[in-house]
Formats: C-alpha cells, sequence, structure tokens
C-alpha cells in the first residue's frame, strides 16, 4: 500500500490520519519531534481498527527520515493562532519550519505530492516550492478547499438542502481577502443567484471570510482542525486513486490571470501527478484586481523574509 | 426504516442491491411471479456476511409484505418489445399499476412512492390517483438516470472525476429529456467555459440515446445498473431526509406553466416526498422543447383516459 507521512503529531496531523484510515486509502506515517506523540495517537487510532475495520496501518516515528519514498506528504507542523491573531501574523515563525522541511521533503521523498496545511498557507506554500526546487504540480497548499466548504455549509444550512449537492469556488488567498464566486457556486447544478436573494448571499460570503476567526475564537485553545484534516484527506483520496477531483487548492501561479511565482488557490484537478489542470472561471476585472493585489501580498511577505531569513527550526509538535 | 420494491425484474433488483449496500433500510422485494423474488432475495442474503448487510431482505408474492413501508419502489410491469403494439403496453402496465396503487394505499398508507415503471409520467399518474396519496408523495424516476448519464459522459470528456460534474434535466425521459446545458458545472464551472457547442452538443445527443445505445450494445435487455442505483439514490434521500435537488417527475399545479400533469422538473426529496419544486429561469429553446415534452405526456394521458372508458 501506497504511504501519506503527516508531518506534525498536532490535532491537524493526527485528524487527517484518523480520517485517512476511515477510507481505508492508504498506510499512514505520522511523525512529530516529540518522543512518542505521534506513535501514542497512531497505537491509539489503530486500536479501533477491529471495531472500524481498517484495512491499512498507522504508524508514528520521531525521525523525519522515515517519511522516505512516501506518495503523499502533509506538513501540518507549526505554531497555530490564538484567538485575535491573524493567520498572517504567524508568517515568521512557520516559515523557519519549512525552510528546515523543504530540502529534506525533497530528498527524502522526491517523487511525492506536498500538501501544506500549515498557516498563512499560500506564503508557505510559495516558500516550500522555493526552497524544495520540486514542481509546482506536486507542491500544493489546504487553502481555497477549506473557504469553499465551509461555504458549502452555509449555503446548505441557507436553503435547507444536502452539503454534499451544494458546490462552491473561493479562490485567491486563504485570508480575508479571500475571493468567494457566488455564480460559480451551485446546488445539483443550479446556480446560486437562482436560489438565493442577493442580500442572503452576501451574508454567507461574509460569514465564510470570517469562518475560521469564529473558530479560533470559540475554541480558545485550538484552531480549527476537523475541516483540515477532513480536506487532507480527500486531497490524498484523490492523488493516490487518481480521481481527478476538482478542488481549490494553493498553488504557485504560472501566468493564471497574469500572476506568476506567488501560490493562492484556484480550483485544480487532483490526481496521481499532483495537479493534472488549472482551472480559471472567468473573472470580472473587481475579482481579478482583489487576486493580483492578494499575489502582490504573498510576494512582499514571502521577499522580506528572504531578507531577514535564518535558520529555522526544526520539524514542530505543534497543534 | 422498510423500502418496497415491486417488481424483481433486472432493475427492480438492481436497486435493492445498491439499497442493500447503503445499510439504511430493511427491505422487500414483491413480484407475482412464482419464487422470483424470494430467490433474488435469498441471494442478496447470502452474500450478506461478506457485504456486511445489517437490514432484513425479504422476497415474496404476497402484497401483504409491503405493510408499512416507508418507501415504495414501483418498477413491476412488461418492458416494450420490437413490435408490440403501444397501447397493448399501456394497458398492461396501467392494470399492474392500479393493483399496485391499491395495495399499496391500504398497506402503506404514509409511504412515498417512487415510480419506474414506463410509461413513467402517466404510470405515476395512475399511481397517484389510485392510491389518493398526498400529490408530493408520488413521483416518478427519469431525471436522475438521464442527468447521471450526462455527467459521466461530460466527465470521461474532460478526463475528470464523475462526481465533479452537476448537470440538470427537464422533461420527460430520454429521446424528451431536456438537458439544461445553463444549468451544467463541472466543479462550479458552467460548462461553457470548458466545452465548445459542439461538444456539448454532441454529449447531449448522446445522453438522449444513453438507453437505446445500451440496448444496442447488450443485443437482448435494457440498462439496468445506472437505472438501479438512480432508484437507490432518490431512496436514500427520503430515507434520510436528505433535502437533495433531483431532477424527478412531479405532478404539477401550474409550475413551469403546466397543470395537471407529471412532468420532470428540479425537486427537492426528503422524508415527505417531493418537499418543493424548484422553478428556473428558462432559455426559449429549453421552454419550447418543455412544451413538447408536456404534449407527449398529455397524449399519454389522452390514451390513459381511453383505457378508462374502455
Amino acid at each position: 500500500m501506497s504511504r501519506v507521512s503527516i508531518v506534525g503529531g498536532g490535532n491537524v496531523g493526527a485528524n487527517a490520519g484518523f480520517f485517512i484510515a476511515e477510507k481505508g486509502v492508504t498506510d499512514v506515517l505520522l511523525v512529530d519531534i516529540q518522543q512518542g506523540l505521534s506513535r501514542g495517537k497512531m497505537l491509539d487510532i489503530m486500536e479501533a481498527a477491529p471495531i472500524r475495520r481498517y484495512r491499512n496501518t498507522l504508524a508514528g516515528s520521531d525521525s523525519l527520515s522515515d517519511i522516505e519514498g512516501s506518495q503523499i506528504v502533509v506538513i501540518a507542523a507549526g505554531a497555530i493562532r490564538s484567538p485575535g491573531m491573524r493567520r498572517e501574523d504567524l508568517y515568521t515563525v512557520n516559515a523557519g519550519l519549512i525552510r528546515n522541511l523543504a530540502p529534506q521533503i525533497a530528498r527524502l521523498a522526491p517523487q511525492s505530492t506536498v500538501i501544506v496545511a500549515t498557516e498563512p498557507v499560500d506564503s508557505l506554500t510559495t516558500l516550500f516550492f522555493q526552497q524544495s526546487g520540486m514542481p509546482r504540480a506536486r507542491v500544493l497548499g489546504l487553502g481555497g478547499i477549506l473557504d469553499s466548504t465551509r461555504l458549502r455549509v452555509l449555503i446548505a444550512r441557507e436553503l435547507d438542502v444536502s452539503t454534499e449537492i451544494v458546490s462552491a469556488i473561493v479562490i485567491g488567498r486563504h485570508s480575508d481577502d479571500m475571493i468567494c464566486l457566488p455564480r460559480y457556486c451551485s446546488v445539483s447544478g443550479v446556480p446560486l443567484p437562482h436560489l438565493l436573494a442577493p442580500e442572503r448571499i452576501a451574508a454567507i460570503v461574509e460569514e465564510t471570510r470570517t469562518a475560521g476567526d469564529l473558530v479560533v475564537e470559540m475554541a480558545k485553545r485550538s484552531s480549527s482542525y476537523y475541516a483540515p484534516s477532513a480536506a487532507v484527506a480527500e486531497l490524498a483520496d484523490s492523488i493516490h486513486m487518481n480521481l481527478n477531483r476538482i478542488f481549490p487548492v494553493s498553488i504557485v501561479l504560472d501566468g493564471e490571470y497574469g500572476v506568476t511565482g506567488a501560490a493562492l488557490s484556484l480550483p485544480a484537478v487532483i490526481g496521481e501527478k499532483g495537479v493534472a489542470r488549472v482551472l480559471t472561471p472567468e473573472l470580472t476585472p473587481q475579482e481579478k484586481e482583489v487576486f493580483m493585489e492578494s499575489a502582490r501580498k504573498i510576494d512582499a511577505a514571502v521577499k522580506g523574509d528572504a531578507r531577514g531569513a535564518r535558520a529555522g527550526g526544526a520539524a514542530g509538535g505543534a497543534s | 426504516m422498510k423500502v418496497a420494491v415491486i417488481g424483481a425484474g433486472n432493475v427492480g433488483a438492481k436497486a435493492v442491491y445498491y439499497i442493500a449496500e447503503k445499510n439504511i433500510a430493511d427491505i422487500v422485494m414483491v413480484d407475482v411471479v412464482d419464487g422470483l423474488a424470494r430467490a433474488k432475495a435469498l441471494d442478496f442474503l447470502h452474500a450478506a456476511p461478506v457485504r456486511g448487510y445489517e437490514g432484513k431482505i425479504r422476497g415474496s408474492t404476497d402484497f401483504a409484505e409491503v405493510e408499512g413501508s416507508d418507501v415504495v419502489v414501483m418498477t413491476a410491469g412488461i418492458a416494450r418489445k420490437p413490435g408490440m403494439d403501444r397501447m397493448d403496453l399501456l394497458k398492461t402496465n396501467v392494470g399492474i399499476a392500479r393493483q399496485a396503487a391499491r395495495e399499496i394505499a391500504r398497506r402503506a398508507p404514509n409511504a412515498v412512492v417512487i415510480v419506474v415503471t414506463n410509461p413513467l409520467d402517466v404510470i405515476a399518474m395512475v399511481m397517484l390517483r389510485e392510491t389518493g396519496f398526498a400529490l408530493r408523495k408520488v413521483v416518478g424516476m427519469a431525471g436522475v438516470l438521464d442527468s447521471t448519464r450526462f455527467r459521466y459522459f461530460i466527465a470521461e470528456k474532460l478526463g475528470i472525476w464523475p462526481g465533479d460534474v452537476q448537470a440538470m434535466v427537464l422533461g420527460g425521459h430520454g429521446d424528451e429529456m431536456v438537458p439544461l446545458t445553463g444549468y451544467t458545472s463541472v466543479g462550479g464551472i458552467p460548462i461553457g467555459q470548458l466545452l465548445d457547442p459542439a461538444s456539448i452538443e454532441a454529449l447531449v445527443t448522446r445522453t438522449r440515446t444513453g438507453g437505446a445505445e445500451i440496448v444496442s450494445l447488450l443485443k437482448s435487455g435494457s440498462a439496468f445498473y445506472a437505472p438501479g442505483a438512480s432508484v437507490a439514490k432518490m431512496v436514500e434521500a427520503v430515507i434520510k431526509n436528505e433535502k437533495r435537488l433531483f431532477p424527478a417527475s412531479a405532478f404539477l399545479r401550474g409550475e413551469y406553466g403546466f397543470s395537471d400533469i407529471y412532468l420532470g422538473v428540479p425537486v427537492i426529496m426528503g422524508r415527505n416526498g417531493v418537499e418543493r419544486i424548484v422553478e428556473l429561469p428558462l432559455t426559449e429553446a429549453e421552454r419550447s422543447a418543455l412544451e413538447a415534452s408536456a404534449r407527449a405526456v398529455k397524449k399519454g394521458l389522452d390514451e390513459l383516459a381511453g383505457i378508462q372508458e374502455g
């Protein structure tokens, strides 16, 4: 069986292992520098295997070198937000981690597809791409998939329909400048504007923008992790099974909407080679302007970091 | 929860299979052919240890088994064979539907009835009248099948996962279906941004003749996997009260400008059957295609009136 390695044994990492186990898709290796932590968590999950009928093996390790040969590597390590913090505030501390991990992952699992789940995801996906030298198709960030799944939930709640039949696209930066595209949101193919009044759509879009902040505020000591780890499992499934499913993910842009070099979310076809194809829905001039402005912010963050860069920390066990 | 499937032919049995795999209800199959439903139920039960089925599965010739069902799927009826007169088919299937309807009304008065037997829009009307059920409780399955075929063909063309394609179709089944390409999207992106009009038209044509394509390949018999899966999806929406938006044949009272007929329209399916009919703005071409579809259904209803008098 192929293997997904998850770096960082906190809530996102461990629950991604859990969701992958439930799907029974691949083996999982959870790596954390904190002695015993990842082995303990994976053992806990494996002890449910007879009841939940897991077919795959989940293991833990304290050593990054054990990720060798993985098909998929998830980066779920790093510091998380406290209430009141913006995702961007985490850049300096987590950039060190990415600088440390990127060359090692490129060396140990050169054929892998890497999923960056550490915040701020777009800047760190850009940084990982630069530092690893891996092709852009195999470096993705957990961005728009989270915003779009939150938007789907809110649309389904508003219309009292099943979440599964709601599709939604959120592109751009995984931050307060995310771009929700209600006209590309649909329920069994019926575009949202046919089903919901403009002011209700605006309210839902606004709620989506702050949905991640709300979880941080309510949970106080943790940020959201169920939705992110479920999203990781879906991406891993689509890569491993070569499903070519479409998810908005953060990817280093190569001319899309005139942007090159920064990672931002766009709907992408995800298969065994990572991103098989990037889709570029038609945007209004205003949406394009927001998109380009978000790219400039990413560029500024990553370039600023390059100037003041110093050796980063090791793979962290943050949750 | 309990689901009854009337008719243990290929579509009925395959619907039972897909429902059984979902582990959402006890299932009973009823067929007038002696031993057929029992044999197929037994075959399913033999697979239960391997597949881990949780519900009971029974087969019988006795309509008493329908007792207390939450959902009844009507698949019984004869299929049209080459050379068979249309009216003969109609008379036979109307007769079968009437008998089933009386039994359903008596034994499962709270059930949602999903009609699959052809001619679908006419048999649904027979079922509605003979059961005396509320309008929302009797619905026909055709649009889910047409749209799943359309979705598959689009996914195949673009090389992407079929589950990411959403599509809506209106009107009658097969030749009379009205695909709404403006309401068809891939990962939310309208199909018109990904395929040129000629390619879309080719996929529409293939969808219209999707059933015939299978028939011509099989030589004898017709499709039953996709129809069975489509039935199971609708059953699940009712059992789990999912409020899914499906294209389905529903009784219209002015929606889309039609009254007193069954016609394929977008509906929200839940515990009460058709929870709501969704009205969408249509283009002129779509509207006239839908009118043609409605005329065909009306013609069928006129024929039905002829049977009732005779």
